[in-house]
């Protein structure tokens, strides 16, 4: 008898010949279901060998449905294809594999997409969407999603969330015991003797049933220790809710992504439940449980996928669901070459955002405008997709809107629409939502997850490897973008607003007299009718000190700047405090002196504030020379960035991971190394795995150094606009040259304003 | 990240080294002139690369003689500024 079931599909994977899937129902029960459905690929090429390839598949055990259509190539156009209809999904990735051993030199599409994804885009479902599902004997016969990922505020999922987590890093020390909560019960676990830790783990998980297993360490250590313990005692440990498959275990890896060397951790992912890896999850400092939630719901990937996944997999897999469901074909392998160039077009066209020099100094009540999402809006506006033509570069005529003959929008643009939509509702929303409302953590995390997917778009469109990229798509963004960027500009000038710095999608405006959000709202409105691109202001800063470069104090260099908004809030980039590799106290420092410099209401109160902020250095210097900093927060963390022979002088990082190769522990290319600066040689103390060190042992002079470097580069900028003389004669950074001071003029509006060529401000009136 | 084309400050630097020659031969003082004058040029980077020019030498040349003819422009009004007796005495 057929049974109408409503509630929340958790997860999805193949089984031998159907689908499983996990629906946690309305009454609180949690249900495997299984799906049979069919799955088809196609392969396109010579007409006798297409003819061979038929005659080979209905000869196979696999049971098919094959017949011959057209279908869209977004590089190629309609081309005629042998489609080849799995009746068992699960089994289509064998007999596609075998295939292409077979019948090598044909075309091939859709043969690579996971099951997951294919579901998502027959049934319109996705991990945590609403459903009715009709079943007859635990088989589902029906299934229709009853929302969409769009919702801003889908009901909240009643998930059993069961944490453990080791008291301490188990690439440091041997853990003793672990911190297991749930609901509102937090005990701690010990690991020895390991029978009775293993029976009390067992009657936990029997016990509680959770849905999701989060936990610290859980990909690399955890897990695999566990089961190795179970298997060890004979004693089974219910992982898995579904007995029929075991743990599915992962090899870590290290690979070579956005001019960065990544090191990916081993993974473990169980069945009938979910285990996410706090350690392990992409960005999860970054938006947490609810981000990688948001994650999986708009890319459709399992949530134990989608907290792992690597830039592009998400936006790569919203773009097959999207091609799946308009029967665009998905190339296997992709052989789109870039289109032959001239070298004077290839000059006009490569090149990316335009990048400003800052005007260099202190400056008062600046307005910040950046453009809303540039890229990926250009992408949605100017429908900018590989199979949607273009006009050469040199006829550009962005910002009319016209998509000119275009019937329809590309798949791009099709697939980044709504995400774009949603973040830009998230970010209204949080925009409007009072400062203590409960939402916006979630709001915030949810559009981060949002912002990372759109921003990695971008980089796939430019892509040679990606199904959807094409390089003339990528740069006819970053045209589109410069020519925003300087009809912005152009509005801003024509409004008498005098231009401090321009940054790809931002800039950061002046006007005497402009000082609240009406007074801005002029400029929006015209910038966004010249560029038919949404611009919202980012805020107005009460000051914000423009950087010059680390190298020659006369040349400015973008994006290093620091300043203090209305609302008393800071932001920083490209200062010390912002890098990763800055020992935590020093980064501390420097934003507690901004936090000093915040509290005053305007600019020229700043030196009023200078004296508790030099107290407060005094104060940390004297901490560092006494040796009352905690070691921890000392600690530089490098990447490694290439193998230890590869280095032709060794940076600390590699002499630190020296020392712990001498231990016997081993560092891969892209793992992060901790280390001290330490006194003698080697210089370096590793933090991991190798024996502790006092704090006698630490270049406290080395630290000192690094310490008076990052506060000058906030203290300085300041002294030099009030012409104070520098109370800390450390902090000289460019021992070779003496800069007059950065002085303003106030008054009437002038005539121009730049920096002469020993960076005095100059104003013609 | 491979990159086809050098970025604008990529040939500043490039065609600064050219001139290396040139620059050991100046006296010092020319020398440090010189170095203002590519320092100005670097203050024009986002123009000299939205120029995308096939010359970039000519764009570095212009870029200079703008911030040179703002310094112009400067004193300029500075002796405007200045009372008519002490101009002419």
């Amino acid at each position: 008898m057929d049974e109408i079931l409503t509630g929340w599909l958790l997860d999805v994977y193949r089984e031998e010949t159907s689908l499983t899937l996990w629906l946690l129902d309305d009454d609180g029960q949690r249900r495997r279901l299984t799906h049979p459905f069919p799955a088809a690929f196609y392969a396109a090429g010579p007409a006798n060998q297409l003819r061979a390839l038929w005659r080979w598949l209905s000869e196979q055990e696999i049971q098919v449905h094959l017949s011959r259509m057209e279908r869209k190539d977004v590089f190629q156009g309609i081309v005629t294809v042998l489609a080849v209809e799995v009746v068992h999904a699960p089994q289509l990735d064998a007999l596609f594999r075998r295939a292409v051993e077979t019948y090598p030199d044909l075309t091939y599409y859709d043969g690579d997409i996971s099951i997951s994804l294919r579901y998502a885009a027959r049934f319109g479902v996705f991990p945590l969407a609403r459903c009715q599902v009709v079943v007859n004997a635990e088989r589902v016969k029906t299934i229709t999603a009853l929302n969409t990922p769009w919702e801003l505020e889908p009901a909240p999922v009643p998930l059993r969330i069961l944490s453990i987590e080791p008291d301490r890093d188990p690439a440091q020390a041997c853990p003793r015991h672990l911190v297991i909560r749930y609901d509102r019960i937090r005990y701690i676990l010990p690991l020895e003797p390991a029978r009775a830790f293993l029976i009390s783990l067992r009657s936990t998980l029997e016990r509680y049933d959770p849905d999701l297993i989060l936990t610290d360490w859980g990909d690399t250590w955890l897990l695999p220790c566990l089961l190795k313990l179970s298997k060890e005692y004979n004693l089974p440990l219910p992982l898995n809710r579904a007995e029929t498959q075991g743990v599915i275990e992962h090899q870590a890896r290290t690979y070579f992504s956005y001019g960065q060397i990544v090191y990916k951790g081993s993974q473990v992912q169980l069945r009938g439940r979910m285990h996410i890896d706090r350690r392990n999850a992409m960005m999860w400092s970054d938006y947490g449980l609810e981000g990688v939630l948001e994650m999986a719901r708009v890319t459709a990937l399992p949530i134990q996928d989608a907290a792992r996944l690597s830039p592009g997999t998400g936006i790569s897999s919203m773009q097959f669901v999207t091609a799946l469901r308009a029967n665009i074909l998905i190339p296997w392998h992709k052989h789109q070459a870039e289109q032959p160039k001239t070298a004077l077009e290839l000059i006009h066209t490569d090149m990316g955002g335009l990048v400003y020099q800052p005007t260099i100094g202190l400056h008062k009540d600046i307005g910040g405008i950046d453009f809303v999402s540039m890229y990926p809006g250009i992408m949605v506006r100017f429908n900018i997709s590989p199979e949607v033509p273009r006009s050469k570069a040199g006829d550009l005529t962005p910002a009319t809107g016209e998509p000119g003959k275009v019937p329809s929008m590309g798949i791009v643009p099709q697939t980044l629409a709504p995400l774009l939509e949603k973040r830009i509702a998230f970010k209204t929303a949080l925009g409007n939502l009072h400062p203590k409302d409960c939402r916006r953590e979630v709001y915030k995390a949810r559009a981060s997850a949002e912002k990372w997917l759109l921003v990695t778009c971008f980089g796939y469109l430019g892509y040679k490897n990606a199904r959807f990229g094409a390089i003339e798509s990528h740069e006819a963004v970053t045209a589109y973008g410069r020519e925003a960027l300087l009809r912005a500009k152009e509005a801003a000038e024509d409004l008498d607003f005098s231009i401090l710095h321009m940054y790809v999608d931002g800039l950061w405006v002046q006007k005497p007299g402009c000082s609240t959000p009406e007074d801005f709202q002029a400029l929006l409105a015209e910038v966004s009718e010249r560029t038919s691109l949404p611009i919202a202001l980012d805020g107005i800063y009460r000051w914000v000190v423009f950087l010059p470069s680390r190298v020659d104090e006369r040349i400015p260099v973008p994006n290093r700047y620091f300043g203090v908004f209305q609302d008393g809030s800071i932001k920083v980039r490209g200062i010390e405090a912002r890098r990763h590799d800055t020992p935590p106290f020093i980064a501390e420092t420097q934003m507690k002196i901004l936090a000093i410099l915040a509290k005053a209401a305007d600019a020229d109160r700043l030196p009023d504030f200078l004296p508790e902020a030099r107290q407060y250095i005094g104060q940390r210097l004297d901490e560092l020379a006494k040796g009352r900093v905690p070691l921890a927060e000392l600690l530089v963390s490098q990447r490694l960035s290439r193998e230890l022979t590869e280095y032709s002088s060794p940076s600390p990082a590699a002499r630190a991971v020296w020392q712990m190769q001498a231990e016997g522990k081993q560092i891969h290319p892209g793992q992060q190394v901790r280390f001290l600066y330490t006194r003698g040689e080697p210089g370096v103390h590793a933090w991991d795995g190798t024996e502790s060190t006092d704090i006698s042992m630490v270049d406290s002079n080395r630290y000192k150094t690094l310490l008076m470097r990052a506060v000058g580069t906030i203290i300085r900028p300041i002294e030099q606009h009030f012409e104070i003389m520098p109370q800390h004669s450390n902090y000289v950074l460019f021992p070779n040259q003496k800069a007059g001071p950065v002085k303003e003029l106030g008054g009437q509006m002038p005539l121009a304003t730049f920096l002469d060529l020993r960076g005095r401000l100059v104003q013609l009136h | 990240m491979g990159r086809t084309l050098p970025t604008a400050s990529m040939l500043i630097q490039q065609e600064e080294q050219s001139f290396a020659r040139f620059r050991r031969a100046l006296r010092r003082s020319d020398q440090v002139a010189l170095d203002d004058l590519f320092a100005a040029a670097r203050q024009h980077l986002a123009a000299a690369q939205y120029a995308a020019h096939a010359l970039p030498f000519e764009v570095l040349l212009l870029a200079m003689l703008l911030e040179e003819h703002k310094e112009v422009m400067r004193l300029r009004q500075q002796l405007d500024e200045l009372p008519d007796a002490s101009r002419n005495g």
